[in-house]
């Protein structure tokens, strides 16, 4: 018997001190760490308590996923995501896909109803017919603020191009929080997965794909060792492989808290961008839950040993009892 | 000054046993490498050299990759491929591009002109026209053989006894049905690595393998050498194979024998056959290496001012490259 454990991240961004978000976004988050929890707790597995916990923050227009996820260039909602179940190192995940609820429950589906890993475009649509899920229009995905988000960033963006903006204005002007989703667990038959869900950046070049729904970049997950889901600068992640890198530290038997600053600093010294991870490391019949951020924020929380411990700031962690 | 090499491969499967069937592979492949080590030989780097041979390899028709592609579940050619710049890390790609002759091509100018590494679908396509690319249609990059098989896996399917169409695997497909790629070294010790497919053979409609993943179908990195990919895409993806591979050259295990344990742990852990290219950096020269547990790779390098090549398990030939 294993003592199952869950941690899921919001996201990482950066946040005024001040900001209103910052509240609702922790709550949110510790809200999925329940849902994925609850799976656990009553004997569940370690793939329905992250798909669980991913699909409560898809559902939270809040979070940069599902419903309320920021828009691509064209300024629709077009979303990556993945779950790899770390037993069989099966995984399923979806990228550019348009119309689509919750990418996480999909992508699910593609692992478990195909023989392929990763589907892409218009063949998510039509894998979403034949399954009879509904592929809905974007005026059910897009929040009216994502939607300012996306006209400020495109009226910045023609500004740069025809020379009277600048680059910075147009990184500057995107929004706090506005990032990736995931969530790492374990349960009693000491399995592990992981879940991570996006809607990419505001403005994205229509079809651009980041790390999410990419095995190894966005999301790791091997029961003989531990799980990783990231969330921050895509690209960087793709280019170093970061969770796979996390792994592979892991596997070397490097504690997780260590495996993931050590691999943000090499990504960060070798192509540039900020990024988190969360972390679940195996240990015996216990695992070890951490979290690493290299930006101002990142929202997450995780529940284990009956404790749930959370936090948004640099540095911050809370914790209580789990009631 | 670093000694130039390439190394290519046409694909890992099970290529016919006839010679007079089998040497067209191996001398596209051939052709391929000498065009990658001709840019080489000129000063240019690693990038143009395995764009050069991979672009080859899409325009020759015998190859799963450009013209010639295999065909998805709805008989139409839909696309993957990547090019890596060890240099920087930089990398540019395409997943599930229709229309696309050369989608080499169009993933280097994903890398170079957008602040992306992949695009998919529409995206891509539209991404390539703004590019002055115009996409083609189906009928100019299908190879009667290619519907033929895939006219026989969408009926037989309905059938018996072979596995469903999804299920196929490497050794299933038509001979020489895989992914193309190449890795290259080039006068200032800088890596590359591109690697080009149209998937596997009535593959469900967007669905994307290993080829266009860093770290699954290729990775590649100056500081240590490059690696592509062959074979059941699942299996590559799953295990990040490419990464392992770099993983191992970085503690030091020599390029054959970290190709093999990748390849070892892959089969033992998920299933499936592949074929793996690898240059290793050594010093101011390379090692080139390749090993596959399908049946067949066609394969080529040119390293040392020889040029090697093989097909089979075990072989091995070498001429001097005059």
């Amino acid at each position: 018997m294993f003592e199952p454990a869950i941690i899921v991240h919001g996201g990482f961004g950066k946040f005024p001190s001040e900001s209103n978000l910052k509240k609702p976004l922790m709550e949110g988050t510790k809200a999925a760490a329940r849902e994925g929890h609850a799976i656990l707790a009553r004997g569940g597995s370690a793939i329905d308590a992250v798909e669980a916990a991913v699909t409560s923050m898809e559902d939270n227009p809040l979070f940069n996923c599902g419903y309320g996820c920021t828009l691509n260039l064209n300024g629709n909602a077009q979303m990556d995501a993945i779950v790899i179940d770390g037993q069989t190192l099966n995984s399923g995940a979806v990228c550019g896909a348009l119309g689509c609820p919750n990418p996480v429950q999909v992508a699910r589906l593609v692992m478990e109803k195909t023989n392929h890993c990763l589907l892409s475009g218009d063949g998510v649509q039509q894998f979403m017919r034949s399954h009879g899920i509904e592929v809905v229009p974007d005026s059910q995905l897009i929040l009216p603020e994502r939607f300012q988000e996306w006209e400020q960033y495109v009226k910045l963006r023609e500004e740069f191009v025809n020379g009277c903006g600048d680059s910075q204005r147009i990184a500057s002007g995107l929004p706090p929080g506005c990032d990736t989703v995931g969530a790492v667990a374990m349960d009693a038959s000491g399995n592990i997965a992981a879940a991570t869900s996006t809607g990419g950046r505001t403005g994205k070049l229509p079809g651009r794909v980041g790390d999410a729904p990419i095995v190894g970049a966005g999301s790791y997950a091997d029961s003989n060792v531990g799980g990783v889901s990231t969330t921050g600068f895509g690209e960087s992640a793709m280019k170093v492989c970061l969770a796979r890198r996390i792994a592979e530290l892991l596997e070397k038997g490097v504690p997780a808290q260590e495996s993931a600053a050590r691999v943000l600093r090499f990504m960060h010294e070798k192509v540039g961008g900020e990024a988190g991870v969360i972390v679940l490391a195996k240990d015996g019949n216990r695992c070890h839950v951490t979290r690493h951020f290299i930006s101002p924020n990142m929202t997450w929380a995780a529940i284990n040993d009956g404790r749930i411990t959370w936090g948004i700031d640099q540095g911050q962690e809370e914790s209580a009892s789990l009631e | 000054m670093f000694e130039p090499a390439i190394i290519v491969h046409g694909g890992a499967g099970t290529h016919p046993s006839e010679w007079k069937k089998r040497e067209p592979y191996l001398a596209g492949v051939k052709d391929a490498t000498l065009q990658g080590h001709a840019k080489l030989a000129r000063g240019g780097s690693a990038l143009d050299a395995v764009e050069a041979a991979v672009i080859a390899l899409e325009n020759n028709p015998l190859f799963n990759t450009g013209h010639g592609s295999v065909l998805n579940l709805k008989g139409n050619v839909e696309m993957d491929a990547i090019v890596i710049d060890g240099r920087t890390l930089s990398s540019g790609a395409v997943c599930g591009v229709r229309g696309c002759p050369n989608p080499v091509r169009v993933a280097r100018l994903v890398m170079e002109k957008t602040n992306h590494c992949l695009l998919t679908g529409e995206g891509a396509q539209d991404f390539m026209e703004s590019q002055g690319i115009l996409p083609v249609p189906d009928s100019q990059l299908i190879v009667p053989g290619m519907r033929l098989a895939w006219e026989k896996a969408v009926l037989t399917d309905k059938a018996s006894s072979l596995p469903a169409a999804s299920q196929r695997t490497a050794s299933d497909l038509p001979p020489g049905c895989d992914t193309v790629g190449a890795v290259a070294m080039d006068a200032h010790g800088n890596v590359a690595a591109a690697t080009s497919t149209g998937g596997t053979t009535a593959k469900l409609p967007g669905r994307v393998g290993d080829s266009p993943i860093i770290g699954a179908g290729a990775y590649a990195d100056s500081s240590v050498g490059a690696i592509s990919t062959t074979g059941d895409g699942e299996s590559i993806m799953k295990v990040c194979l490419a990464r392992r591979t770099a993983e191992l050259l970085e503690t030091g295990v020599p390029a054959q024998e970290s190709a093999a344990r990748a390849l070892r742990f892959m089969h033992e852990k998920v299933g499936g056959e592949a074929g793996v290219i690898v240059l290793a950096k050594d010093g101011n020269r390379c090692h080139v290496a390749r090993h596959f547990i399908s049946t067949t790779m066609p394969w080529v390098a040119v390293n040392n001012g020889c040029i090697t090549w093989g097909i089979d398990q075990g072989q091995e030939e070498s001429a001097s490259l005059e």
